[in-house]
């Protein structure tokens, strides 16, 4: 399901010159590959048997359709003039990622006030404005919020130390 | 006209209990605290604060909702008219006069001007829910598998119509939307479809889950690749006399009227909404001034219409929801999360079944618009505070905020790493110009669409003409075809375009 096509993104003038509009050129082949995986991944899945749908048949049904808009909106890349690829920047959508793969990674063992924090302050170098005395101190109080509101306040059950100091 | 004023009398009396009261309150207050802060828009709002509601009663959390929508409805025009900043895309028009007013030394009239039409198109649009809600759940009990679907499929063109950009695109969005709802279990048979042996996507992808990922990790990552150019103009001297004059008011109170009417319709429609709404009303004010070129220079009525009208828009887009169960709108789909969540399936039978729970939602409206009303601008200083946060110090907090709420939905961390991923998809739609709206609203409609096609085929034996036969159905699908027609129309899409050149979402 991930459509992340950032290998696409260096320099426009490599592009042939028939792709008129990359944006909606690329865009459109990313479609049509979610679609076909689609297909693919709902293939072992029951079709039509009689006039009663299978579990596979609205999927396929919506694949197809996906493929065909796809199709389309590729067709529009190569018939109608359209924006540059925009580009892209890695240090935000990295760290911003790190982050939340640290907190996914980290809350169980780990428990709310240390990967609070840590995903507080990876998230944090996504920008190169950080200034890291404020950050930290922020970043503490906002871990502190946190961990009174969601398990005390909220009631909703989450670890909150490590494990391994708890036990 | 008595059930009505039973049903409302009821309502109230559930609103009024003083922990309803609160959370009404609480809800507001949040929702305008979030709304005022820019980069975060009504969606990312609904889908970041639905986990605070987990552990409240149904009525309870749908009431702390509801405030948290119209809260941050709220909060985005006080950032528009103080600093030229929309907090939420439904106060983008209000931009245009209400900043040059503050400029002049307006701006507390022009705070006020939009609290007060704010209040009057809540109070028509809570009315208008009451009275229009009895009528239109018997309409939904007459509605067959066939007609729920080509509602649904007139729904989604709507949202097309009323989108801005490319038509194609926006459908195209709209079926990724419907593909990805497939992922999980399949309603008949059970079988697992497209997940993968994951156990977590058992169930399906969650909403909120893909709703965060698109709108708030994907919002923050494209934040960040601006920098730090967003200019903060911010109107710095103080802000005296709120009271707006008596020529103002009666200045804005047919403008009021009128955007109070047009958002009611456009909120009804499926696909519409306060976006939409606000837009209209600015420019319908604009055709029938008699100077327009006051427009964009501090006119009063610019204020006062687009403001009316995203209120009306934002409660009556509640009516599609409470009678059929169609959310008409990715908020309104968040709100439908919310109910699954407690055990509550919307539609006809919620009206019947838990009178208490609709009612009591719809007066809550009403009291926190005028809650809102009484606590905002006394207030305005805060908000304005706020806004001198520095956004470096913002996201991360943003971040770890959203990641909490994910996990706290299901005590899932996959589910963080899924709305990780759907934020880097965000990401890239938003690269490539598709709008993630829509695509949330063909995930939410999918299942209900897949469930009724299949009932509704099953019914006819297969034969695929029901949808054209009944007549019912055949008039939604007729004014379906004429809408995408009409939206493909090259000269017509380009006047579209025009009009909805800055809209978003």
């Amino acid at each position: 399901m991930t459509s992340d096509t950032s290998s696409e993104q260096p320099v426009n003038s490599i592009l042939p010159k028939w792709i008129r509009a990359p944006q909606d050129f690329f865009g459109g082949i990313a479609l049509i590959a979610i679609a076909v995986f689609a297909l693919w991944a709902s293939s072992d899945l029951q079709g039509m048997h009689g006039f009663s749908f299978g579990a596979g048949t609205v999927p396929r049904m919506f694949a197809l359709l996906l493929l065909g808009l796809g199709a389309a909106v590729t067709v529009m890349g190569l018939t109608a003039d359209g924006p540059q690829l925009a580009t892209y920047h890695w240090r935000g959508p990295l760290f911003v990622s790190l982050a939340i793969l640290a907190f996914a990674i980290s809350i169980r063992p780990l428990g709310l006030v240390f990967s609070g924090l840590a995903s507080f302050l990876i998230a944090a170098l996504g920008t190169p404005e950080t200034r890291w005395t404020e950050t930290i101190i922020v970043g503490v109080c906002l871990t502190i919020g946190c961990a009174l509101l969601f398990p005390y306040v909220l009631g909703l059950p989450m670890p909150l130390f490590p494990r391994f100091l708890v036990q | 006209m008595i059930d009505l004023f039973h049903n409302l009398a009821l309502g109230f009396s559930v609103a009024v209990s003083p922990i309803n009261l609160l959370l009404c309150l609480v809800g507001a207050l949040v929702g305008t605290l979030v709304g005022v802060l820019p980069g975060i828009g009504t969606i990312a709002t609904v889908a970041m604060l639905l986990p605070i509601t987990f552990g409240l009663p149904p009525v309870g959390a749908l009431i702390m909702l509801a405030g948290i929508y119209y809260g941050a409805q709220y909060g985005g025009s006080t950032t528009s008219i103080l600093v030229n900043i929309p907090g939420e895309a439904t106060s983008v028009v209000t931009t245009l006069d209400g900043f040059q007013m503050a400029k002049q030394g307006r701006a507390g009239p022009a705070l006020a001007i939009a609290a007060i039409g704010s209040f009057f198109a809540g109070c028509t649009a809570t009315v208008l829910i009451a009275v229009l809600g009895a009528p239109l759940t018997s309409l939904a009990l007459a509605f067959g598998p066939a007609e729920y679907f080509s509602l649904m499929v007139l729904g989604l063109i709507f949202a097309v119509v009323l989108a801005k950009g490319s038509v194609l695109k926006a459908i195209a969005m709209i079926v990724f939307g419907l593909l990805l709802s497939m992922v999980g279990s399949d309603i008949e048979t059970g079988a697992s479809r497209m997940a993968f042996n994951i156990p977590e996507l058992a169930d399906g992808l969650g909403f909120a889950t893909v709703a965060m990922g698109v709108f708030g990790f994907a919002e923050i990552i494209r934040n960040l690749d601006a920098g730090s150019e967003m200019d903060r103009e911010l109107v710095q001297q103080k802000i005296t006399g709120l009271m707006p004059t008596r020529k103002d008011l009666v200045d804005s109170a047919p403008a009021i009227l009128r955007g109070t009417v047009l958002g009611s319709i456009l909120g009804i429609l499926p696909g519409g909404g306060a976006v939409i709404a606000s837009f209209a009303a600015y420019t319908l004010e604009k055709k029938i001034a008699k100077d327009p070129s006051r427009f964009g220079r501090g006119a009063i009525e610019g204020v006062a219409a687009p403001e009316s009208a995203n209120n009306a828009a934002a409660q009556t887009s509640f009516i599609p929801l409470l009678t059929l169960g169609i959310p008409p709108n990715a908020v309104m789909a968040l709100m439908v999360g919310a109910m699954t969540i407690h055990g509550i399936v919307p539609g006809p039978q919620v009206m019947q079944k838990q009178p208490e729970l609709v009612w009591g939602m719809i007066a809550s409206m009403w009291i926190g618009n005028l809650m809102l009303i009484i606590i905002n601008l006394p207030l305005v200083g805060i908000w304005v505070r706020l806004l001198r946060v520095p956004y470096r110090l913002m996201f991360p907090s943003i971040v770890v905020f959203c990641a909490i709420g994910i996990y706290s939905i299901n005590n899932t961390p996959v589910d963080v790493v899924l709305a990780g991923a759907f934020g880097l998809v965000g990401y890239w739609l938003i690269k490539h110009d598709f709008e993630p709206a829509p695509l949330l609203l063909g995930m939410v409609l999918g299942p209900l669409m897949e469930e009724n096609l299949r009932r509704a085929l099953l019914i006819s034996r297969g034969d695929w003409s029901v949808f054209v036969t009944r007549p019912l159905s055949a008039g939604l699908m007729a004014v379906a075809a004429g809408l995408l027609v009409l939206a493909i129309l090259p000269t017509l899409r380009r006047k579209r375009d025009e009009v909805f050149v800055e809209s978003e979402g």
